[in-house]
């Protein structure tokens, strides 16, 4: 068991190496870089000694694969380095916007289960009847419209018209928490509302195949009431490919929440991450895709832990 | 297939159009006239026009085209992609597994959007970049698909068997793995589809899609979107066609799903709704029988391709208290399920046609299961009648404790749930208190069947159904349960028992009567021991003579099959497989014909036999 | 349609039926203290590296240089209360009584140091080119300076007004730089917001008149407006074409847009078939320009057939306004004449990233298509389309820009093909004559001769077509009624509109 979890971690330690060095790579390889962006801002001519200043004052100067010993070295004492347009500590902005991307993911994945699960099951006890019907048809068109077009609506009524929420942004806990929840709350119900149709989708064929199981067969000859049935015959066996897809999506959104931060102005990782990639900002690009990158190897890391608990079988397997 | 009729009709028309823009009367979709921008439906242009002008109906068309193409070329490229790394791995295991299910779930470790930013700004955004961003992003579900279910198929028979002759690794795969595996990857291909139509709209919305002027659906949300507070209706029209295909694709998906997997589209019975099988008759005209059980004239169908197909026909027997009777038949002869008719347990698809099983409760009511409402039904399960079944690991929640089948049971029934380790130690279970706490993998197949007879005991049933209950298990273990089942029976008198089963060797040692069933029929019953000193019936004359005493597993030796429900002949239904058949068995289905007290057997020659 | 309305009514009426939801969505105003909705994150505060329009914008509150514009144009006297010329080529400018944010007075020193830094040859400074034109700087005694260049140079006191020369004091601390503008930066969260506060301190009398001033970034112009709709924001800049009109009508708001900024062509002259004049006013005369400003712009913008000097200025020249007009037949002439009589391809560079810039090629390609010549477009993200502008790996590229001043010497970064490549003019395109004559009007200070130079060369530009002009485009700000005291700075000025908010206030 603990040499598993050895060869688990070292696994992953070596996929979170490769994506990070596959992004350094390509990131280098990609036309433009951050010397010549920064001074061209706003559509100027820079000049090219400033621009030529700039590079060596960046080491952009150095081969590529000098850049890569230091930019490795540097990781090696958990040193993220500093961003190359503005100085900026990386290490402390990730630190910053991490916890944001987090709770509006968190939230969302919440609320997607919430929502989800319960209907989800709704729609595999009634199959082929109306309930079933309605709620499959509303996942499909919850699934099918764009997150930014669902966000832009959502600002356009709330805040432009009705003047009921802020028209987006974010304000720390610390300060006001009610406007730091509703400013939370609406990327949030925004990718829930998709990623709760994807879970209503799965409970639902999950919770089929399991009521075709002979255990549930088993528990109704001991005449339980459907109720119990569903509780604690059918739901908790239903449950891992639920969590598995809910973690599977909840581990893209770590860094694909970019139209949503986009559409509410909400300052989290992806869209800090965007922007490293249209400045071209080699280190920062780099260090957020690490720490993507791992996030989402614990996630799943994760994920086998909930199997566990979940399931008897693989704890003892 | 004709639940794939729609949702493919609607698709066809989508695609059609997409493939007919050239040809359609529709104007220039990238032709400008900036003059009447954003200007609302119109006879010449019937979805309204653009902020350039252009007809947005001929752009939906051509841009179903555009994100059509898109869609579908990726999905297409990342299936084979996926297909090729997923079977290689699940067949081959071992390094080449790391080399390709492995490398490819590197993919997943990507933020996608990030994968696209990268892939376009390298390669130049376009369709063809497009195409192949979205191939590698949706490659792994596929690789990922591919592999689970190759693992599955290369531990089946035939692939080992195969492997074993030495056929070539290639041809294996070919011939026998992909066809196993089409059904997955095709759901997974309609739902990809449908993933890469959003996708590309996400990613024309942030300038990553496709080029304009060329239309796509993508394009116009995003342009739609800078206007929508003068213009909403462009807008609504790609948002809504971008909905409707999806929803079409995932419509397709589902019935697509249904149809090369049936398994998934039923359901059990009595979850939110109860269903009285039969309409109830008149409290006067029910039965009174003087035993425990009454099946009379019970009569099942099942849905078919031509109309319900009869699968139970006529089945009647007794079973008086105390008293065991077997159900003995082949597959397919409709044994299992008189077996759950009588439990209330029939599956959805299963239709009572007629008949009634009457059953004498604890109470002393005469009750018609076929009759009583759902509610009425759960308070007999479990309690006046119980069932075990055939394979107990899989009735058994691996979820679960063992000992929590058992509490919920005497729970249900309104007894005391502290009975769990007696009726553990009263089923024969070494350290009952310990199983009780044990998971049911750590149980052995013997222990676990004992578990599922504890449970079925456990609020002292009138009747017990074993529905083959020792044939997953091994032979010295088999004889264990038989002995646990008849021990039980001797020291809880007045328990009947309905023992279903194919293996006479078993049924010899623990049924007082014996009810053959062919074809969903009944063929014979009498007592046992007469039954197999002097069967009436060729059809039991062959199961036994098909069993010798020491291999209890050989019934496949009766020339010939049992007939399908939906081509039964015309006269007796064993003729054609009947060594002493004649013309006349072939034109006239032959009546039960009762023999003094005990017996009957359905045969125009049983005299003969007699 | 009816889903929707009925959605919105019912919406509608549940916030009737429940005002306790109304939650304090709407900014507790603090008075005195203004909201500003910025179109992007500043990358940068660097005082003297380019940092985009909104980085020009926050510097503007910050610092001050020796001059400043006027709201006519003119440079006016700034921490230089004044300034004379003692020959051609000496400046002497005379230091008011300023104070920087850190108390200290504004000396010559100050500004020695200054032009040191932005001189030194580590220096990312936007203007460290310029300071090869410098000779030397003096500082006669704490409130003088003396400012020499090697050849005469007119646009001094223009040069001096530019965002990007702010005065900073020499005592700051290395990255952190002490300016002496009317706002002191108090805080800034990266990405998102800049706090100011007043600088008490500040030398003009009673200003500024706002207490602080917090600047949010809103990337989507969307967004942007429906943060200044629903009183998030108080004022914000870029205000997207398609709302003007609405905004104008609504009477919680008021516009204020001028056209500053232009939207023109480049080319790369150094390879055919764009490196022939006929071809290059081939395309200048086939762009129906009136559409490109209807359909880019939503109307608000004028067409641009000359080079980008606005009509308000002394070296307009009238005759050339339609310098450029739409006239395909003489575009399909042009090219026949260059030997493209059955047409040509070539590609057509923009970016998707900003949607002006997506919006004008589009239309641009369909105008070139109807005479014959057939562009792809190309429109990779803003970064690559940068990088490949400075490269010369295009063949038209769109581009948008403002003149560093109203000056015409404030087009030579647009026209000038003796300046190193760049993707804001045209790659490997050296017109002698144009070079030549930006130069003598830079060394002149005879107004006259000045007119007479720039009208020359405008001639040459409308002949040769080393860019082509397509439209003024309106830059536009937007603000609550209570607003008062902010405005548009006119033309190629627009962008200092900053300077303004030191006489903002807010009720």
């Amino acid at each position: 068991m603990l040499s598993f979890a050895a060869r688990r971690l070292a696994v992953a330690a070596l996929l979170v190496w490769a994506v990070a060095s596959l992004v350094f790579l390509v990131i280098h390889l990609i036309p433009g870089d951050p010397a010549e962006l920064l001074l061209a801002q706003g559509g100027v001519a820079p000049d090219p000694d400033s621009v030529a200043a700039l590079r060596e004052k960046l080491g952009l100067d150095q081969p590529l694969w000098v850049q890569y010993r230091d930019h490795l070295a540097s990781l090696l004492h958990a040193d993220f380095g500093l961003s190359m347009v503005d100085e900026h500590p990386i290490g402390a902005e990730i630190a910053l916007r991490l916890p944001r991307t987090l709770e509006l993911v968190g939230l969302a994945g919440l609320l997607a289960t919430l929502i989800g699960l319960p209907l989800g099951i709704l729609a595999a006890l009634t199959i082929g009847r109306l309930p079933d019907r309605i709620l499959s048809a509303a996942a499909g068109l919850a699934l099918s419209v764009p997150v930014f077009v669902v966000g832009t609506l959502a600002v356009l009524v709330l805040a432009q018209q009705l003047h009921w929420v802020p028209a987006g942004g974010y304000v720390p806990l610390a300060k006001d928490p009610l406007r730091h929840f509703i400013l939370v709350l609406m990327p949030a119900a925004t990718i829930a509302l998709g990623l709760a149709a994807a879970v209503l989708r799965v409970t639902r064929s999950a919770v089929l195949e399991v009521l075709e199981r002979d255990h549930v067969r088993a528990a109704q000859a001991r005449g339980l009431p459907p109720v119990t049935i569903v509780r604690r015959h059918v739901l908790r066996n239903a449950l891992m490919p639920v969590v598995t897809v809910l973690a599977l999506h909840l581990g893209s959104l770590l860094g694909g929440t970019v139209l949503v931060e986009f559409v509410f102005n909400y300052p989290g990782l992806s869209g800090y991450l965007v922007r490293a990639v249209e400045a071209r900002d080699y280190p920062e690009v780099t260090a957020i895709v690490l720490v993507i990158s791992a996030l989402f190897v614990l996630l799943n890391l994760l994920i086998d832990l909930c199997y566990v608990l979940i399931d008897p079988r693989v704890r003892h397997g | 297939m004709q639940k794939l009729l729609m949702p493919g009709l609607l698709l066809t028309v989508i695609v059609a159009a997409a493939l007919l823009a050239p040809v359609l009367p529709l104007p220039d979709p990238v032709r400008q006239d900036v003059g009447a921008r954003l200007a609302g439906p119109s006879l010449a242009h019937w979805a309204g026009q653009d902020e350039y002008g252009r007809d947005v109906l001929a752009r939906l068309v051509w841009g179903a085209r555009v994100s059509l193409s898109v869609a579908f070329a990726a999905s297409f490229l990342a299936a084979i992609a996926g297909m090729f790394l997923g079977v290689l791995g699940g067949y081959f295991r071992g390094l080449v597994e790391l080399a390709t299910v492995r490398a490819a779930e590197v993919v997943l470790c990507f933020p996608p959007l990030l994968l696209a930013l990268l892939v376009v700004t390298l390669l130049g955004p376009g369709a063809d970049t497009l195409i192949f961003c979205l191939a590698i992003l949706f490659a792994p579900g596929f690789a990922r698909v591919a592999y689970a279910e190759t693992l599955a198929t290369r531990n089946l028979d035939y692939v080992t068997a195969q492997t074993s002759l030495g056929t070539p690794t290639v041809r294996i795969l070919m011939r026998t793995l992909l066809p196993n595996i089409a059904a997955p990857l095709i759901v997974q291909f309609s739902l990809t589809i449908a993933a890469a139509l959003l996708l590309e709209s996400g990613l024309s919305f942030l300038g990553l899609g496709v080029v304009p002027p060329a239309p796509s659906w993508g394009l116009m949300i995003r342009s739609a979107r800078a206007t929508m507070e003068q213009a909403p209706l462009l807008l609504v029209w790609p948002c809504l066609a971008l909905s409707g295909t999806v929803l079409i694709l995932n419509l397709l998906c589902d019935r697509l799903r249904d149809v090369l997997d049936p398994r998934g589209s039923r359901a059990r019975p009595g979850f939110l709704r109860t269903l009285a099988a039969l309409p109830s008759k008149r409290a006067t005209s029910m039965p009174t029988a003087s035993g425990l059980l009454s099946v009379r004239g019970l009569t099942l169908e099942a849905p078919g391709p031509h109309g319900p197909i009869p699968v139970v026909r006529g089945v009647e027997f007794d079973v008086a208290p105390g008293e065991t009777v077997a159900i003995v038949g082949e597959s397919g002869s409709g044994k299992t399920l008189t077996g759950l008719a009588i439990m209330g347990l029939l599956p959805p698809a299963i239709s009572v046609v007629s008949g009634e099983i009457v059953l004498s409760s604890r109470s002393g009511q005469q009750l018609d299961i076929l009759r009583l409402r759902e509610r009425e039904i759960r308070a007999l399960r479990g309690g006046d009648i119980a069932m075990v079944f055939q394979d107990p690991s899989s009735s058994l929640n691996p979820l679960h404790r063992t000992g929590s089948p058992i509490a919920e049971s005497l729970r249900a029934h309104g007894n005391p749930g502290h009975r769990v380790t007696e009726l553990l130690r009263r089923v024969g279970l070494p350290d009952p208190s310990r199983a009780a706490r044990a998971y049911p993998h750590e149980l052995s197949g013997g222990q676990r069947q004992r578990v599922m007879i504890a449970t079925a005991i456990a609020n002292h049933p009138r009747l017990l159904v074993a529905d083959e209950p020792t044939t997953a298990l091994d032979v010295t273990v088999q004889a264990q349960i038989l002995d646990l089942l008849s021990d039980l029976k001797r020291s809880d008198q007045g328990m009947g028992m309905i023992f279903v089963s194919h293996n006479l060797a078993v049924v010899s040692e623990i049924a007082d009567r014996v009810v053959v069933m062919y074809a969903g029929q009944v063929v014979e019953q009498g007592p046992a021991a007469e039954v197999f000193a002097h069967p009436h019936h060729p059809y039991t004359a062959a199961l036994i003579a098909s069993t010798p005493e020491d291999d209890i597993d050989r019934l496949a030796t009766i020339a010939g099959a049992v007939p399908q429900p939906w081509a039964l002949p015309q006269g007796c239904s064993f003729a054609p497989r009947c060594g002493h058949a004649t013309p006349g068995c072939e034109s006239q289905a032959p009546e039960l014909f009762r023999h003094g007290e005990r017996r009957a057997a359905r045969c125009l020659r049983w005299r003969e036999f007699a | 349609m009816t889903a929707a309305a009925l959605n919105r009514r019912a919406l509608l009426a549940a916030s009737a039926t429940l005002p306790f939801l109304r939650i304090p969505a709407v900014r507790a105003a603090t008075p005195g203290l203004l909201t500003f909705g910025l179109s992007s994150y500043p990358p940068t505060l660097q005082p003297w590296a380019n940092g985009g329009t909104a980085s020009s914008t926050i510097k503007l509150m910050i610092h001050r240089g020796l001059t400043s514009f006027s709201r006519d144009g003119n440079p006016q006297p700034e921490l230089a209360e004044s300034w004379s010329r003692d020959d051609e080529k000496t400046w002497v400018f005379k230091l008011r009584d300023a104070r920087f944010h850190n108390g200290e007075k504004v000396t010559a020193a100050d500004v020695q140091w200054t032009f040191d830094q932005i001189a030194d040859e580590k220096s990312t400074a936007y203007f460290r080119a310029e300071m090869q034109r410098i000779a030397k700087v003096e500082a006669p005694d704490a409130r003088t300076v003396r400012l020499v260049t090697k050849q005469p140079l007119v646009t001094v006191p223009n040069w001096l007004a530019n965002f990007h020369m702010p005065i900073v004091s020499r005592s700051s601390p290395k990255g952190s730089p002490i300016g002496a503008g009317p706002f002191v930066p108090k805080g800034q969260e990266r990405g998102v917001s800049i706090d100011l506060e007043r600088f008490d301190a500040y030398y003009k009398p009673g200003l500024p008149k706002l207490k602080a001033i917090r600047a949010i970034a809103y990337a989507d112009e969307n967004l942007r407006l429906a943060a200044l709709r629903s009183g998030d924001v108080d004022l914000i800049e870029y205000v997207p074409w398609q709302a003007m009109d609405a905004i104008a009508g609504d009477p919680a708001l008021k516009l204020d847009a001028v056209d500053g900024p232009f939207m023109y062509l480049v080319f790369n002259g150094s390879r055919p078939p764009f490196n022939d004049a006929r071809v290059r006013r081939a395309v200048a005369h086939a762009i129906k320009r009136e559409e490109l400003v209807k359909a880019a712009f939503f109307g608000r913008g004028s067409p641009l057939e000359h080079l980008p000097i606005s009509e308000s200025s002394s070296f307009y020249n009238a005759d050339f306004k339609n310098g450029w007009h739409y006239d395909p037949d003489l575009s399909k002439r042009l090219l026949a004449e260059a030997g493209h009589g059955g047409g040509l391809s070539c590609s057509l560079l923009s970016t998707a990233q900003y949607g002006m810039h997506k919006d004008s090629a589009e239309i641009v390609q369909q105008h070139l298509a109807a005479v014959g010549i057939n562009a792809t477009l190309n429109l990779p993200d803003w970064a690559t389309r940068v990088n490949l502008g400075n490269r010369g790996q295009y063949e038209i590229g769109i581009m948008g820009n403002t003149a560093e001043s109203n000056d015409p010497d404030g087009l030579a970064a647009v026209l000038d093909g003796s300046l190193a490549a760049s993707y804001v003019r045209s790659f490997g395109l050296k017109i002698d004559s144009i070079i030549e004559l930006m130069e003598a009007g830079r060394t002149s200070f005879d107004e006259a001769k000045r007119r007479t130079i720039y009208r020359n060369l405008e001639q040459v530009a409308i002949d040769q077509a080393p860019i082509v002009g397509l439209t003024w485009r309106s830059q536009g700000y937007a603000m609550r009624k209570d607003v008062a005291g902010f405005s548009n700075f006119p033309g190629a000025l627009t962008f200092y509109s900053g300077e303004t908010f030191e006489t903002t206030t807010t009720a």
